[in-house]
């Protein structure tokens, strides 16, 4: 019967479990006293409630019992534990070597894919109203050209969305001006990224700003922030900075604000934002701009809103602001939350504001790595563990005859097993301290595993990681060994052990996973230089890309000349855009017989030789002619793909334009080109259409440098340059390397299959070397007995490797079809792909054959050459 | 500066515990805790602090008398040592020039305030 007036009796006895008994009296007295004393003010719950409350707080360092004296058996037990493990693990050194080791590499590649992926999942986290941006994409379907989503939209759209939606809490636009010259007096930099963005950036973004007013630093024309390090790129300090003027297209720019410089983990990177008033405040007011699409728009939504109810709505939205019947079949919009936007846009074309995007399907196939890896690293441990059981089946013997009971043996054995995992996570953290600065090298990220000890919470997963791991592969070997019969196990016969079906499953299962690994590698590789060789349709290599102002425009053919005259430059041109993404797309008009095309293709301005120097091949008609006078402008030579869709019985001679072009004074279609891939290997070509407008301006300077002439080269165009063009600086880079960069992401998705694929197999050879170890070891008699009897070496060594042999193979006719159909899902992401060969596969296979037999080779050599009367003599 | 070797809350309790003289022991300094400051503390939390503040030689304490709400059991009944006093009036003054200091808040100013 429960005292109906006393404290609850479970937590009087919880505290008295604990408690330092020389404390006891005084705590119990206090605690007692209190409960009395809520027992007249309060409920008798209530005062139950609260006797629970203080007990759970005196679990508190001074007043708990020193746990030595009240588990002195434990510890006992833990410390025998330990040095019986220990005696085992320095016993065997190879064999303990080849568990922690190959543990090791996997918890290392585990925890560096787990750095790489949180990384990239960190992207945008740090703004706090994350949930609730979106990004406003658009679904393009212009006549004649590929359907494609683009992350741009037209400048009017937000301000609109803003008033029209309730939903709509802000909105902010960015304009990207790419890479401008900036100057405060003598000083002159090429700042690398110049964004307009509106007032509103700090009302939806959480960019830190150091130094101005975040509520009016972009509340005024002609105001610009500057990152820090833009700053000091000027000014001694920031504060020097502040309310001062840098000069830009030959204007003056207060600076109204300093902002931290933008973390590494914001896919909107910039180093100077200009305020998006300056161009809204004048006679081209651009929220009034509709048709053209060239910014980014972010909307902060309330938390409530609906977000398919509101793209529902934008069809009739764009009507009421665009006056064409067709707007919305051209034209889709879309939502695309902020914590998508850098790791799910792949599809997206023309996202120019989208710093080191990334193909987030890429991140599962990591997860999926990590976990094969770990699953070949556990593989050997269970099967190294529970080959070498008959090794302690006198230890096991005794002390079942001692009086353990199987639960403590088990104990014992998932003890070790934490224990070998905790030594492995030891190497992996230290491998893994080696071994990541090269992985940033190759990978071009800036990966640690510092933070990981700063954060409780994922250092505890590691750990658990690692104790779950060591008592998961513990539990199987464990239970094995406990299993024998005494009887049997004591009187040394025959143990038990036959053929060992889980162990070649297992077997099966780590060399199906290295042989998939490696296939994989193969293919990812074929791919890539398959993207890097295949005839783009245009000549990549020895061209030098230089950023052209208005000056060098004014200059072009002068420094043209300048430049044709030296032995090494092998031509000259010039572009509005670069080769490498999609170009910009506007209206395009044909006059066929049918009557008045319109089309949308991609669009180019070029120089005179553009064609000539880049090696365009022209299929039919001309190139362009500085000697025809109507090439300015009104000549236009469009690529094959283009051709094809217009349909046209004589497509040279034709009568086309601009869409912006009167009827009747249109151009002329002079050529076809070959299609070349001026975008990405990823998307199929679009129809294009090149055109010369020297007056529009080119933005980029294209040089052809012979090979093995570039240092002499790029000398000669700096000399030049700077002669010429005193207002800008020379700022180069090579077409090859910006392909580099639009490859990125595959390349380091293959480095990092490959490597992994490498640790795969190396994992899966060191468990296979131990195995083939014990198992031969094990075959000892029977093989002296053999050679006794005649058997030769060969025979002997074919014996011993016929089983691993066979099990690789079967491994091999499992994984096949799995891992094709994989490899095909993931070439589906290109629109240029290799066919897979099959003999690759085959060569995979031969290869983990090969290593896996040469592995083995070293025991099974051995046994076969070894003396018949030492083996015989055995025991 | 100096060092006055009393966190926030230590103070607090350290002074409870002269306020309560023959009553300061745990569970009264805790209501009184409670009763002053409006905040909520557990027994346990008010415990360790004396206890640490008696490890740190601010208080001393001896087992005193018991009664029937505590089931017979003793309470122990801490007491303020000449080097808490001491300590208790250095960080007193620390902070009184520090608010001397402050321009805002000059003692003056508090005084004919009102």
């Amino acid at each position: 019967m429960e005292d109906k007036l006393g404290p609850p009796r479970l937590a009087q006895k919880l505290l008295r479990a604990f408690l330092r008994e020389d404390i006891a009296e005084e705590v119990e007295g206090d605690l007692d006293e209190k409960f009395h004393a809520d027992l007249k003010s309060k409920s008798k719950h209530k005062a139950k409630l609260n006797y629970w409350y203080q007990t759970i707080n005196y679990l508190r360092p001074f007043a708990i019992k020193k746990i030595n004296r009240y588990k002195v058996m434990n510890n006992y037990l833990f410390s025998n534990y330990f040095k019986i493990s220990t005696r085992n693990i320095f016993k065997h050194k190879m064999i303990s070597f080849i568990n922690v080791f190959s543990l090791a590499v996997g918890l290392a590649a585990c925890v560096a894919i787990y750095l790489f992926v949180s990384d990239e999942q960190s992207f945008d986290a740090f703004h706090s109203k994350k949930e609730n941006i979106y990004r406003l994409d658009e679904v393009q379907k212009f006549t004649g050209t590929n359907e494609q989503k683009v992350a741009l939209s037209m400048p009017g759209m937000g301000p609109a969305i803003k008033r029209d939606f309730p939903e709509v809490k802000s909105y902010v636009r960015f304009w990207l001006h790419g890479k401008q010259l900036i100057t405060k007096d003598d000083t002159k930099q090429l700042i690398e990224n110049v964004m307009v963005a509106d007032s509103t950036l700090f009302d939806v973004f959480d960019f830190v700003l150091i130094q101005g007013d975040i509520n009016t630093c972009l509340d005024r024309p002609l105001t610009i922030l500057l990152t820090e390090s833009t700053a000091l790129k000027f000014f001694k300090n920031s504060s020097d900075a502040l309310n001062n003027t840098v000069s830009w297209d030959g204007r003056d720019y207060q600076i109204t604000g300093i902002l931290k410089d933008i973390p590494e983990n914001s896919h909107i990177q910039f180093d100077a934002l200009l305020s998006m008033v300056s161009y809204t405040s004048g006679e081209n007011n651009v929220n009034n701009s509709w048709g053209g699409n060239w910014m980014t728009t972010y909307l902060l939504l309330e938390p409530t809103a609906d977000i398919s109810a509101m793209e529902e709505k934008f069809p009739s939205f764009l009507s009421r602001y665009i006056d064409d019947p067709e707007i919305n079949t051209t034209y889709k919009l879309f939502l695309q939350s902020l914590n998508e936007v850098h790791l799910a846009s792949n599809d997206i074309e023309h996202d120019y504001i989208n710093y080191r995007k990334f193909n987030g399907s890429y991140l599962t196939i990591f997860y999926i790595i990590a976990a094969f890896i770990l699953l070949i690293a556990a593989v050997n441990f269970m099967n190294l563990t529970t080959a070498r059981a008959s090794h302690r089946w006198k230890e096991i013997g005794v002390r079942k005859s001692v009086g353990a009971r199987n639960f403590q043996l088990f104990g014992q054995f998932i003890f070790e097993s934490v224990m070998l995992s905790a030594f492995a996570l030891v190497v992996a953290l230290l491998l893994d301290a080696l071994f990541i600065p090269m992985l940033n090298d190759l990978i071009g990220r800036k990966l640690s595993i510092l933070p990981l000890f700063q954060n409780g919470w994922q250092l505890s997963v590691v750990l658990a990681g690692t104790l779950s791991l060591g008592i998961l592969t513990g539990i199987y070997p464990s239970f094995y060994m406990t299993s024998f019969d005494l009887s049997r196990v004591l009187k040394g016969g025959n143990k038990g052990e036959g053929k060992s079906v889980l162990r070649s499953t297992l077997v099966v299962v780590q060399f199906g996973l290295a042989i998939a690994m490696m296939v994989s590698t193969l293919i990812v590789i074929q791919q890539l230089s398959f993207m890097k060789e295949s005839d783009i349709g245009f000549d990549k290599d020895q061209m030098l890309l230089v950023n052209m102002n208005r000056e060098a425009n004014e200059k072009f053919e002068t420094i043209k000349n300048e430049l044709q005259k030296q032995s090494m430059i092998l031509g000259v041109t010039a572009s509005g855009q670069r080769l490498g993404n999609n170009f910009h797309q506007w209206g395009f008009k044909v006059i066929a017989d049918t009557g008045v095309l319109s089309i949308t293709p991609s669009n180019v301005n070029v120089d005179y030789d553009y064609l000539k120097v880049y090696g365009i091949e022209v299929k039919e008609g001309r190139g362009f002619s500085k000697d025809n006078l109507t090439d300015n402008g009104y000549a236009f030579v469009i690529n094959e793909s283009f051709a094809n869709e217009l349909r046209l019985k004589e497509t040279v001679g034709t009568k086309a334009g601009h869409g912006w072009y009167d009827n009747d004074s249109l151009g002329t279609i002079i050529g076809v080109v070959k299609d070349f891939n001026f975008n990405s290997l990823h998307y199929k070509v679009n129809t294009l259409a090149l055109v010369v407008h020297p007056g529009w301006g080119y933005s980029e300077l294209s040089v052809k440098i012979e090979k093995g002439r570039t240092e002499e080269g790029i000398a000669a165009v700096k000399k030049v340059w700077d002669e010429q063009v005193p207002s800008y600086p020379f700022d180069y880079t090579f077409l090859d390397a910006h392909f580099e960069e639009v490859y990125r992401s595959d390349k380091q998705m293959s480095a990092v299959v490959a490597i992994m694929a490498g640790l795969s197999i190396l994992i899966s050879c060191i468990g296979l070397f131990g195995l083939a170890a014990i198992t031969i070891e094990k075959k000892t008699k029977e093989i002296g007995v053999r050679k006794v009897l005649g058997a030769t070496e060969s025979q002997i060594t074919v014996l011993l490797s016929r089983n691993f042999a066979m099990l690789i193979a079967i491994a091999f006719i499992i994984v096949s079809p799995i891992t094709y159909i994989a490899l095909h899902g993931w070439l589906e992401s290109f629109a240029y792909r290799i066919n897979i060969n099959l003999l690759v596969f085959v060569l995979g296979g031969v290869l983990a054959l090969a290593i896996g037999l040469l592995t083995i080779s070293y025991h099974t050599l051995r046994s076969a050459r070894a003396n018949p009367v030492k083996a015989l003599r055995y025991e | 500066m100096i060092e006055t070797r009393l966190g926030e809350f230590e103070e607090v309790i350290l002074l409870l515990t002269g306020i309560l003289g023959e009553e300061a022991y745990a569970y009264k300094v805790a209501e009184e805790f409670e009763l002053q400051t409006g905040r909520s503390v557990s027994i346990g939390a008010v415990h360790s602090t004396l206890t640490r503040l008696e490890e740190k030689g601010f208080l001393k304490s001896e087992m005193g008398k018991s009664t029937a709400e505590r089931g017979g059991r003793r309470k122990r009944i801490y007491t303020i040592t000449a080097y808490g006093k001491k300590t208790l009036a250095a960080a007193r003054d620390f902070k009184q020039s520090l608010w001397e200091q402050f321009p805002g808040f000059a003692t003056s100013k508090l005084s004919f305030g009102m």
